[in-house]
């Protein structure tokens, strides 16, 4: 049931000019006694009707933001996607086409990359973006790599208990190959302490990686924390909502050396967690450090303005082992829908769209926090996330109830902070309603909705 | 139809004051929001974006996806991508609600379906590797390398022994080295020979006990299956060392023979090559990874695992070298690869292989009269040809050939990859392309090879450039727009 074409004469034909008996005659360079002698076990094949019914009705045991309201972020949200994303990203010569190897008949991508570049830049207020990486983990790895090659200073870097646990964690899983040191300063307050901070970054210290807003939502002191790494001589990494930077100071006017950022609020579904793209941007002099693909304009051979993948020498097909990364690809799919995305929203919906998401997410945390259950874990400044700690310390129990109301009622802490296991951690995109806040409160107050 | 007075960026058809998106009025209270954000956070001004309308964006965006060669539209034989036929049924089903929009933080309960799906697939990836333990997490091929590597230092280090050295050979994807140095490894090359196989004498002399992992590429990137593929498990296991896979070529051998039984001790998967999923102009990807039963403990977390019938991530896996990435893998792509593999089922998908050999080998047998392949008269599911006595005689390069093809409409082959192999032409037309297709390829190559040199140099002459300037572009970089 594949997708072959070969008459059985066209098939006669061709081994006929290959010299072959049969299909069999052509697997002759492996040995027989690595041959599989039986069939692969695998499930029975399917036409494309069967095939349809099995995924569907396996879609179906799954509640998505499309069946429940959907109140969780933590790196992912329910943001809503243009339909000129979907239309204009799912044309064939965009997603059944490859890395740009051949300029000449991917001009289409190569712009496409060299405008997302440029919208980052805009975005960020950076100098310079790589045309995207696999996700925001991974783009924090890299960056601390670029700042431990840059600084020359290879042993140590600094970071937060705000910033994304899942990035620490894969930063923590490549360190462990690299003899390298994670150190984490602590944020109990739910942001951290400028002089712990000041404590942790010495003259060894590569960098020092925050999140703004943070994991908790919560707004750090970016350009202060800025100024106590590059007195040490460290570099400041800075991973970013993008959706945050239609309301929030871009990282390149705070003294920001490297920005990173998980691209999903971009335009892009949540799809169980992948795939996202990584966004990286940084400055100038760092270019030649940066991993992945980037695009540049040059001209063709009439003096017509054009584009090539270019910098390539950092890359591991040329470098090998001496290469800035290992990555091969970029996610170009993904940086594609990330600039149709920025494109329809342009400053004045993005900056619509992070205002409605402060507004509700700030009316969802009064109105939960007007009852006897709730209340702010921080008290600080959020933007669309935020944490609440029920005094009951039922929070496994309140996201039961909430389930079965149909709603997908926030992320409790405990599993990443054993210390916040009484905490839930909401986000709160422009999609929610009134309506459907004011049922989510409820449900996690236990009263009865209003009808 | 192409558009040829579509030229701009989009930057340059902004105008202030157009916007494609409305949002809707604020339904709660509309409080100011210099109450709710203060001004050392706050940005007087949105991000300078540009400002265009919705009709304007669906022109230029449309327009631009015509300046595109792709699968969709052409033969693109790009040696070693396997860009066979992406089916529009995978992209539906990984689209519908309840898949794309799942949060990746879900409850188990309220995702049994997906963790099924996920967990079948871990199922079918095990059989079809002979490694049964498996994880979906890794991003992309070079991703999946970097953990099976890591997998391996990790078991090294439970072992309390001390290996330093990764050994790949001279034909291996840039990535392999790459990502050895990534996981804490020194790279040692081992040589080829003449035929294209690894140099076993060479091989031995590098051989000793610092070797962590050797890496192997089988069929490797010639297009030739290396039979002595057990022999090097047997030699580098004898050392202590672990065999890794690099899965870059499985569409050449899916049921016809396994890794695990050939001595492969860990591979990865392309999935958007071998089981379809489109390249999106360059990702996503996925490289999930099969290990041994051994090594399983170390693999990344979480793990999908099932009791009864009930599906759970497993993140309690003490001996894990912990994450890879941001949650659980690049699901979209994964959900395309279980689509794949059911429609096609284990008959389905050794066919595909085998006639991913046939289409290889017919178009062997028509190139190598017009260019030679030096590795030999029979190939798997590639070959490379060399145009080095071409530009000898005739002073027209790979590159020429290549660029030359594209007017011919005809996407080129990989070229000067791989690097043991002068003026490499890599050439894979997968087993989603019609005798017909095949003949018209050939016949254009041996078309270009009758041409005037000169005509070649300039080529293409039909795209919408002609070859840009690299050289330029590396040397005074433009990365973005900036407004004159």
């Amino acid at each position: 049931m594949g997708y072959t074409f070969h008459t059985s004469e066209d098939q006669r034909i061709m081994l006929e000019a290959v010299g072959a008996n049969s299909l069999d005659d052509l697997i002759e360079q492996i040995p027989p006694e690595i041959r599989l002698q039986r069939p692969l076990d695998l499930p029975p094949a399917r036409g494309e009707l069967e095939l349809t019914q099995h995924l569907e009705n396996l879609a179906r045991k799954n509640i998505g933001a499309g069946s429940a309201v959907c109140f969780l972020g933590g790196g992912s949200y329910d943001h809503f996607v243009p339909a000129v994303v979907d239309a204009l990203a799912s044309r064939g010569e965009f997603y059944t086409s490859y890395t740009p190897y051949q300029p000449e008949v991917s001009q289409g991508n190569l712009q496409v990359m060299f405008e997302y570049q440029t919208l980052i830049c805009q975005l960020t207020g950076m100098d310079v973006s790589n045309a995207s990486l696999y996700d925001g983990g991974t783009a924090a790895v890299e960056a601390v790599l670029l700042s431990m090659s840059v600084t020359k200073r290879s042993r140590k870097v600094v970071t937060v208990a705000s910033v994304h646990p899942e990035y620490r964690q894969v930063i923590g899983t490549y360190f462990a190959h690299l003899d390298a040191e994670l150190v984490t300063v602590p944020a109990t307050a739910g942001v951290v302490s400028l002089e712990d901070l000041a404590a942790a970054v010495d003259d060894q210290t590569a960098c020092v990686l925050l999140q703004q807003p943070n994991f908790f939502g919560c707004l750090e002191q970016v350009e202060a924390i800025a100024k106590i790494a590059h007195d040490r001589g460290a570099l400041l990494v800075l991973a970013v909502d993008p959706v945050s930077l239609g309301l929030l100071k871009r990282p390149g006017d705070l003294g920001v050396d490297v920005v990173v950022a998980e691209g999903q609020s971009l335009g892009t579904p949540m799809s169980f967690g992948g795939p996202y793209l990584g966004i990286m941007a940084c400055r100038e002099p760092f270019l030649r450090r940066m991993p992945g693909r980037i695009a540049g304009q040059t001209v063709d051979r009439r003096g017509k303005r054009c584009w090539v993948l270019t910098l390539q020498t950092r890359e591991q097909h040329i470098r090998r082992e001496k290469a800035t990364s290992n990555i091969c690809t970029n996610q170009g799919l993904f940086a594609l829908r990330a600039a149709i995305y920025l494109t329809a929203m342009g400053p004045q919906g993005l900056r619509e769209t992070a205002e409605l998401c402060l507004r509700k997410s700030r009316y969802a945390l009064e109105r939960v926090t007007g009852g006897e259950r709730w209340k702010s874990a921080f008290g600080l400044p959020t933007f669309k996330e935020f944490v609440v700690r029920d005094r009951q310390c039922k929070v496994r129990e309140a996201l039961d109830e909430a389930v079965r109301a149909g709603i997908l009622a926030g992320l409790p802490l405990g599993r990443w902070y054993p210390d916040l296991d009484d905490c839930l951690l909401v986000a709160v995109t422009e999609k929610r309603t009134k309506d459907e806040i004011d049922r989510w409160s409820d449900c996690l107050l236990g009263r009865r909705p209003t009808a | 139809m192409r558009n040829v007075r579509a030229s701009q960026l989009i930057f340059e058809l902004s105008k202030a004051g157009r916007r494609a998106a409305h949002l809707p009025h604020c339904d709660v209270p509309c409080r100011d929001v210099k109450e709710l954000i203060g001004d050392e956070h706050r940005a007087d001004a949105p991000p300078p974006l540009p400002e265009v309308a919705e009709p304007e964006i669906v022109r230029h965006f449309t327009n631009l996806s015509q300046l595109n060669m792709s699968v969709d539209t052409h033969f693109y034989p790009l040696g070693s991508c396997t860009m066979k036929h992406n089916p529009k049924r995978n992209e539906r089903l990984a689209s519908l609600p309840g898949i794309i929009d799942v949060h990746p933080c879900q409850p188990d309960a309220t995702i049994q379906g997906l963790l099924q799906l996920l967990f079948e697939l871990q199922v079918m990836l095990g059989e079809i590797s002979g490694l049964p333990a498996v994880s979906l997490q890794p991003a992309a091929g070079a991703h999946g390398e970097l953990a099976a590597l890591m997998v391996a230092a990790a078991c090294f280090r439970d072992r309390g022994e001390r290996r330093t050295k990764v050994l790949a050979p001279d034909t291996a994807h840039g990535t392999n080295p790459a990502s050895a140095r990534m996981a804490g490894f020194d790279t040692v090359t081992v040589k080829s020979t003449p035929a294209g196989l690894v140099d076993l004498d060479d091989l031995r002399a590098k051989l000793d006990d610092q070797i962590g992992v050797f890496m192997i590429t089988n069929p490797n990137t010639l297009g030739i299956f290396d039979g002595q593929v057990a022999k090097i498990a047997e030699l580098v296991h004898a050392r202590g060392g672990l065999i890794y896979l690099d899965g870059a070529n499985m569409n050449a051998i899916l049921g016809i023979t396994r890794p695990g039984d050939f001595g492969a001790d860990m591979m990865h998967y392309n999935p958007h090559k071998t089981f379809s999923g489109p390249h999106g102009g360059g990702g996503p990807g996925a490289g999930p990874i099969c290990v041994t039963a051994a090594l399983g403990e170390y693999l990344p977390v979480p793990v999908v695992r099932r009791d009864g019938d009930r599906y759970s991530l497993d993140f309690d896996r003490p001996r894990s070298i912990g994450r890879v990435r941001t949650f659980f893998g690049n699901v979209g792509v994964l959900v395309r690869a279980y689509c794949y593999l059911l429609t096609h089922g284990a008959e389905g998908l050794r066919e595909a292989s085998a006639l991913a050999l046939l289409n290889a080998n017919y178009l062997l047998s028509r190139v190598r009269h017009i260019l030679p392949v030096p590795q030999g008269d029979r190939c798997m599911h590639e070959f490379v040809a060399s145009a080095a006595a071409l530009k000898k005689e005739r002073g027209v390069s790979a590159m020429d050939v290549a660029k030359r093809l594209l007017d011919y409409g005809f996407h080129s082959p990989t070229v000067y990859f791989p690097l043991t192999v002068p003026e490499a032409v890599m050439i894979e037309p997968t087993e989603t392309e019609s005798k017909e297709t095949l003949d018209a390829f050939a016949e254009a190559l041996f078309r270009i090879t009758e041409e005037p040199a000169d005509l070649l140099h300039e080529a293409p002459h039909t795209t919408p450039v002609s070859r840009p300037d690299e050289v330029q572009a590396a040397r005074r970089t433009i990365l973005k727009w900036t407004p004159c």
